[in-house]
């Protein structure tokens, strides 16, 4: 029994010995250099649009006259697509007492901004819809929007298919952005004459389903928003729609690389950089995040896929053709 | 060296507070063998009730009896489903952890966050008289491990009631249940309500941690409470029954070390849980191969 009782003892010595071990050996790293300011970029997933948020916002710093290994490094994680990883991943980031974190898509700048706050370090986002719905408009906190211009979309949809009625968008329930913007397509599609099929899915895996449902319908033509869910299995979509004959429209230029028809997006690397140069000011102390409203883009580009748009027998108007860039991957 | 204990605070607080999940899984899977999927969506429950109610402006400390409520019927419905209808357990579970995923959002809207203004089980007025001095981070520690410790606690003391005897026979011997003519149904039932009451709590308080609720925050709950359980037993094999509950809470901050040290490590996402595995792996092997050495030198 004594014996048992001693067990117990070293076991939790070994436990406790273990964690603190483990988290030791993690954080040896930084606290080396004291001049160099170290930015922890926490990105919720591995996709085009959030990869090149990144490689734009490491853009925007050098273009603002910082070095990367110079004047900051950088401490790159990625939480893909992990709620839990994500949060572990901002507690480390409060933990090595970085100087700035920069949350790339909603989940990650809230997991940020809340392990931000007993320190109340600087976050700075991109890659958000909707800033105002995640309350990370007010604090130490500010950042880059990705709205999606819906009006400019629904412009260029009508200029390429003037005789089309019904826009089909498939989208998933649980992302916030998703939601705010199916709304904004339903107040405003009817000023361009269309009528909005919207299908609201739960997961990836019933995305297909939405595609034939959508197909008999009927629809016109199909319109994706930025929803991680449904861009996730694009080419899956777009060989039904392709059997149908039915063109999809993406919401930016990856989509559109992928094999949609086109888009009127936001280049990412753009926003990236944008957001970078946001970050600079910051970490130059010429501004603090409270003091630096959150920006959106203003101008956006056109995006056509020439390959895909002849398939669809789509002919470009020569004004869309004058402005529009050509994205596709071949 | 502040960095250290900053990163061992956070990785502890989050192991305790996950811990209530292992709490639940415990009870389901080790006593009533019972493998319990409602988990994924009763965590969340507990996350979206509480985002609602403190944008709505109720006290923090509220919060936590109402995550308890909704939990238990949770659990409830999956007991109902599994006793009165008959369906297999696995599926009872399915049905209602789907179920919950659409109630969820119905509940929260959508994806959730809670302002910083609006205080939290960490920030409320009563922590603040008690703890004030101390930085967030250590409020944080303390709370949790409160709140962890009591339902510790309340736990055992209730495993040792004539009740809790009971439970705890349902899942090793249903005949012995049968024959003291108590209803195993009714018992099956009760572990499932205590069960998801815990997980619930344990989605609000990472909701208070987090100050946000998301619709995909239970996916692979259940596993995480199904390893946290299994190293914690398993490092701790032959200690006496009662102290199971200290285990998980071992075991829950263990994974949570597992990961945190991954992250540290600076490991790329695409290879984070095959790290993690092999840290699993290697703590079970230990937990074994120490056991075996003990048996020959005994």
């Amino acid at each position: 029994m004594k014996n048992n009782t001693l067990k117990k003892i070293v076991c939790v010595i070994v436990c406790l010995t273990l964690v603190m071990c483990l988290a030791a050996c993690g954080s040896s790293k930084p606290s080396s250099e004291t001049k160099i300011k170290t930015i922890g970029i926490n990105q919720y997933g591995e996709h085009a649009s959030l990869d090149n948020c990144r490689i734009g916002f490491l853009q925007g710093l050098e273009e603002a006259g910082l070095k990367e290994g110079v004047d900051f490094k950088v401490d790159y994680q990625n939480a893909g697509f992990d709620d839990n990883v994500n949060t572990q991943i901002a507690a480390s980031f409060a933990a090595n007492n970085v100087d700035l974190m920069c949350g790339i898509a909603t989940p990650s700048a809230v997991a940020c901004f809340a392990a931000a706050e007993d320190k109340n370090i600087p976050v700075i986002f991109t890659a958000i819809s909707d800033p105002v719905q995640a309350k990370l408009d007010s604090g130490n906190i500010t950042g880059t929007s990705d709205k999606l211009p819906v009006e400019a979309q629904l412009d260029l949809i009508r200029q390429l298919q003037p005789d089309a009625e019904a826009i089909g968008i498939i989208y998933t329930t649980s992302e916030a952005n998703s939601v705010s913007t199916i709304a904004e397509y339903l107040e405003k599609a009817p000023a361009y004459g269309f009528t909005i099929e919207a299908i609201g899915v739960t997961a990836q895996s019933e995305v297909t389903q939405a595609v034939d449902t959508l197909l008999s319908k009927g629809v016109d033509l199909f319109n994706n928003l930025t929803d991680n869910n449904v861009v996730g299995v694009l080419p899956a979509i777009l060989e039904k729609t392709n059997e149908a004959g039915i063109p999809v429209y993406g919401s930016e230029v990856e989509q559109v690389k992928l094999g949609c028809v086109a888009s009127a997006g936001i280049d990412y690397l753009q926003l990236g950089r944008q957001t970078g140069a946001m970050a600079a000011r910051v970490l130059k102390g010429e501004a603090t995040c409270e003091a630096i409203p959150y920006e959106t883009i203003s101008e956006y580009g056109i995006y056509i896929n020439s390959a895909a748009l002849a398939e669809m027998n789509i002919s470009v108007p020569a004004d869309v053709a004058a402005k529009a860039i050509e994205s596709s991957e071949a | 060296m502040s960095v250290l204990l900053d990163l061992a605070v956070g990785t502890l607080t989050q192991g305790l507070i996950y811990s209530l999940i292992s709490f639940g899984i415990y009870i389901t899977y080790k006593i009533l063998d019972f493998p319990d999927l409602t988990v994924d969506g009763s965590f969340p429950l507990g996350a979206a009730v509480t985002a609602v109610l403190l944008t709505g402006g109720m006290d923090p400390f509220l919060t936590l009896p109402i995550a308890l409520l909704v939990g238990a019927a949770s659990g409830l419905c999956t007991g109902l489903i599994h006793v009165k209808i008959g369906v297999r357990d696995l599926l009872a579970g399915i049905i209602t952890m789907t179920a919950l995923f659409s109630i969820n959002l119905q509940i929260a809207g959508s994806n959730l966050t809670v302002d910083r203004g609006t205080s939290t089980i960490f920030t409320a007025p009563a922590t603040m008289a008690l703890l004030g001095s101390l930085p967030l981070l250590y409020r944080k520690l303390i709370v949790s491990f409160v709140i962890v410790v009591l339902l510790k606690l309340i736990v055992d003391a209730y495993f040792r009631t004539k009740n809790g005897l009971l439970l705890r026979a349902v899942g090793d011997n249903e005949t012995l249940v049968t024959s003291l003519s108590v209803d195993k149904g009714r018992m099956k039932i009760l572990g499932l309500v205590l069960s998801n009451a815990f997980v619930s709590l344990s989605g609000a308080l990472v909701c208070h941690e987090q100050r946000s609720f998301s619709a995909t925050m239970g996916t692979g709950q259940m596993v995480f409470g199904l390893a946290a359980v299994i190293i914690g037993t398993t490092l701790f094999r032959k200690v006496s029954f009662v102290k199971g509950t200290t285990a998980v809470i071992i075991g829950s901050i263990v994974y949570k070390a597992c990961i945190q040290a991954a992250i540290s490590f600076g490991l790329p996402a695409n290879l984070l849980k095959l790290i993690t595995a092999v840290l699993f792996l290697v703590i079970l092997a230990l937990g074994t191969l120490r056991e075996k050495g003990g048996a020959r030198h005994a």
